[in-house]
């Protein structure tokens, strides 16, 4: 391209500052849109996703077999066979992860898993004086839990240590507040199948996540088989992973492995993550609908440009300019007014949402926050000015397209411009 | 100076029109141009006259590969410019050609300096500040030097009209091509453009072939072509007899 070329486009621009800057405002107001709305919903996507993968495992191994071992005498006689138990009880059905600690130097020794531990998890009642409440009890080997979900940074008040000797309870901060009970105040948990014991409070833990820290209580293993009456049952495998994002390769491999169901994270908040995806696309639509706005800003005015300049296209056209001179002017003009409309949009957008940061709200639905919850994505600044860009280049293709094909004996004759 | 630019010598066909045809419209056609012949020689100072209707901008204008023919051949040093695609046309347009219209056709948001060197920064010859010297001292010659940075809307009419002139010499052409150069003119204005005109071919030996309405400003040229009807009814060199 000739520099000449731009030279004609930068002027050509700068002497219709006033409609040039209507487009770079349209696009300016779409790149801005793209970037606050973006940084909202974002704001709480990632907040939620980072709570949850704090607090939760990456990979769950369920005590569900997929594959039930066969029975011990066709084991023996390596074939298959007919058996049939008579008599069983239901506590002979009792579901469990067997040899959970083999399982667990297993699951530890496998590529890419940072931590893993085997926990037991059911639905109990804590009774604090008169106040009963029902409660998600997870019964955890606390050390080993400590490595996987990292509940201890999130106790607030006591400590997460005081969990390993026996008798001791973490409850949530949501619960604390409910039945009003603090640390070093006893409280009893119990489940309508095994024992009810007397606990002592030890922390309070508060995850930011109000349907978690409303429902949930930590006890020391032992304690949980014994509220359960699932004594030696190890129900779950919690599992940490290098990389979050694998867990679905990882649940499946674990499957395969070891013939327990697994769940990834993702799994586990289907949900959410349909949810997120729904709302993200929704969220696309809209941006995409306010940029196409501010392509069309730019696709009138450039009409406009090219009839005024229909007489210069002419006399540019018979001094030597090829059509591709002029379409590549046109196009130039279009994707200057995009970028300084983007530059403006990226930065105008950036302090907008710094502004939202510091607003003063209250949130207490999935996650718990004083401020409204904005994530600064830099991808978002650079995917508004390619957007905009390209919208740009599209709108001012059909200008600077009719600005190409006019022929200049047909100017110089009078039949058009 | 005429033979370093590689200038044709004095009497050189340099732009020949052979048995050319200009038909205008959809459906019904209307021939504005008869199988004209004509051939220019360098250095000749041509004017071209004719009733309004007589197609005599339409002859200037397939001179200029501005447009084709229906029939016939252009040929510019030898090149058909029928056989030429747009781009071709374009940059033959920009290396050996200048045009001058009746109404200049400046652009308006250049200043009078940017708007002689643009057709030099187009063709590519000239670095930007070359560009820029010979374009000052192209005004200069014209008595436009002081007025190099106004913009064209601040020039009178005679102005903007030797501006557009310095713009079509400016890029060392070898033709130039006028339209009626005077006929938006006062006659005091008239007067130095046709000035400008004379001194271009006389001093720098230009080939001009020019358009006009006026009598007598085109019994100034070398040679006198008369149109009409889409013919060439009368050639009146008055160096001799033509053969085109």
């Amino acid at each position: 391209m000739p520099r000449v070329v731009l030279f004609i486009a930068l002027r050509q621009l700068w002497a219709r500052k006033l409609l040039n800057s209507i487009a770079v405002l349209g696009v300016m107001l779409g790149v801005l849109t793209l970037i606050a709305i973006n940084a909202i919903m974002q704001g709480f996507q990632v907040k939620f996703l980072d709570n949850i993968l704090k607090i939760s495992p990456h990979v769950v191994l369920l005590d569900k077999q997929l594959r039930p071992a066969p029975p011990i005498l066709a084991r023996f006689l390596r074939r298959p066979v007919v058996a049939e138990v008579a008599h069983e009880t239901p506590s002979d059905r009792q579901l469990r992860i067997n040899r959970p600690l083999e399982l667990l130097r297993s699951i530890e020794a496998l590529p890419g898993v940072v931590a893993a531990a085997g926990s037991l998890n059911g639905s109990a009642v804590l009774v604090f004086g008169p106040k009963q409440y029902p409660v998600d009890m997870r019964g955890i080997e606390p050390v080993s839990q400590d490595r996987v979900t990292q509940v201890s940074s999130y106790v607030t008040t006591g400590s997460y240590r005081a969990l390993t000797g026996s008798d001791g309870i973490i409850v949530g901060a949501g619960i604390a507040q409910r039945i009003g009970v603090r640390v070093g105040d006893r409280v009893s948990l119990g489940s309508p199948l095994g024992q009810t014991l007397s606990l002592k409070v030890v922390g309070i833990f508060d995850a930011g996540i109000p349907p978690v820290d409303a429902t949930r209580v930590y006890v020391s293993l032992r304690d949980a088989q014994a509220i359960l009456g699932k004594p030696d049952v190890v129900g779950r495998v919690e599992v940490r992973l290098a990389t979050p994002a694998r867990a679905a390769d990882v649940a499946t491999q674990l499957e395969a492995v070891f013939g327990y169901d697994a769940e990834s994270w993702q799994e586990s908040n289907a949900n959410f993550l349909a949810l997120f995806k729904q709302q993200n696309s929704i969220i696309g639509f809209v941006i995409g609908a306010i940029l196409a706005v501010g392509g069309f800003g730019i696709l009138a005015i450039q009409i406009m440009i090219v009839l005024q300049k229909t007489r210069d296209i002419a006399i540019l056209r018979s001094v030597g300019f090829r059509r591709t001179d002029i379409l590549t002017a046109f196009l130039l003009q279009g994707a200057i007014i995009a970028l300084v409309g983007a530059a403006v949009g990226d930065l105008s957008g950036h302090y907008l949402v710094r502004f939202l940061g510091t607003m003063k709200t209250k949130q207490e639905s999935l996650v718990r926050s004083e401020t409204f919850l904005v994530h600064d994505d830099p991808k978002m600044y650079v995917y508004g000015a390619l957007f905009a860009l390209v919208v740009g280049l599209l709108a001012s293709f059909i200008p600077a397209w009719r600005g190409s094909r006019v022929e200049p004996v047909d100017v110089l004759r009078g039949q058009i411009g | 100076m005429t033979a370093a630019r590689g200038w044709p010598e004095p009497g050189e066909v340099v732009l020949q029109c052979e048995r050319v045809m200009r038909e205008l419209g959809g459906d019904v056609k209307t021939r504005i141009l008869h199988e004209v012949s004509v051939s220019i020689r360098a250095r000749e100072f041509v004017s071209l006259t004719g009733a309004s209707g007589s197609g005599k901008s339409t002859l200037l204008y397939l001179l200029g590969a501005l447009d084709r023919p229906s029939s016939g051949r252009v040929l510019l040093d030898g090149v058909d410019l029928g056989a030429l695609d747009d781009d071709g046309r374009g940059a033959l347009r920009g290396n050996k050609l200048g045009f001058v219209f009746q109404f200049h056709f400046l652009l308006p948001e250049f200043s009078v300096l940017e708007n002689v060197m643009i057709p030099m920064l187009r063709r590519g010859r000239r670095s930007r500040s070359s560009a820029r010297a010979h374009a000052l001292a192209t005004l200069e010659k014209m008595g436009l030097g002081e007025l190099a940075a106004r913009r064209p809307g601040q020039l009178s009419g005679g102005q903007q009209q030797r501006v557009s002139i310095a713009r079509a010499v400016a890029n060392d052409p070898k033709i130039v091509l006028a339209d009626e150069p005077t006929g938006n003119l006062d006659t005091a204005n008239a007067e130095g453009v046709m000035g400008v005109f004379e001194s271009l071919v006389r001093d720098e030996g230009l080939t001009l072939v020019m358009v006009t309405h006026e009598r007598a400003f085109a019994a100034r040229a070398s040679r006198q072509l008369v149109m009409q009807d889409g013919h060439i009814i009368s050639d009146l060199d008055q160096r001799g007899p033509s053969d085109g």
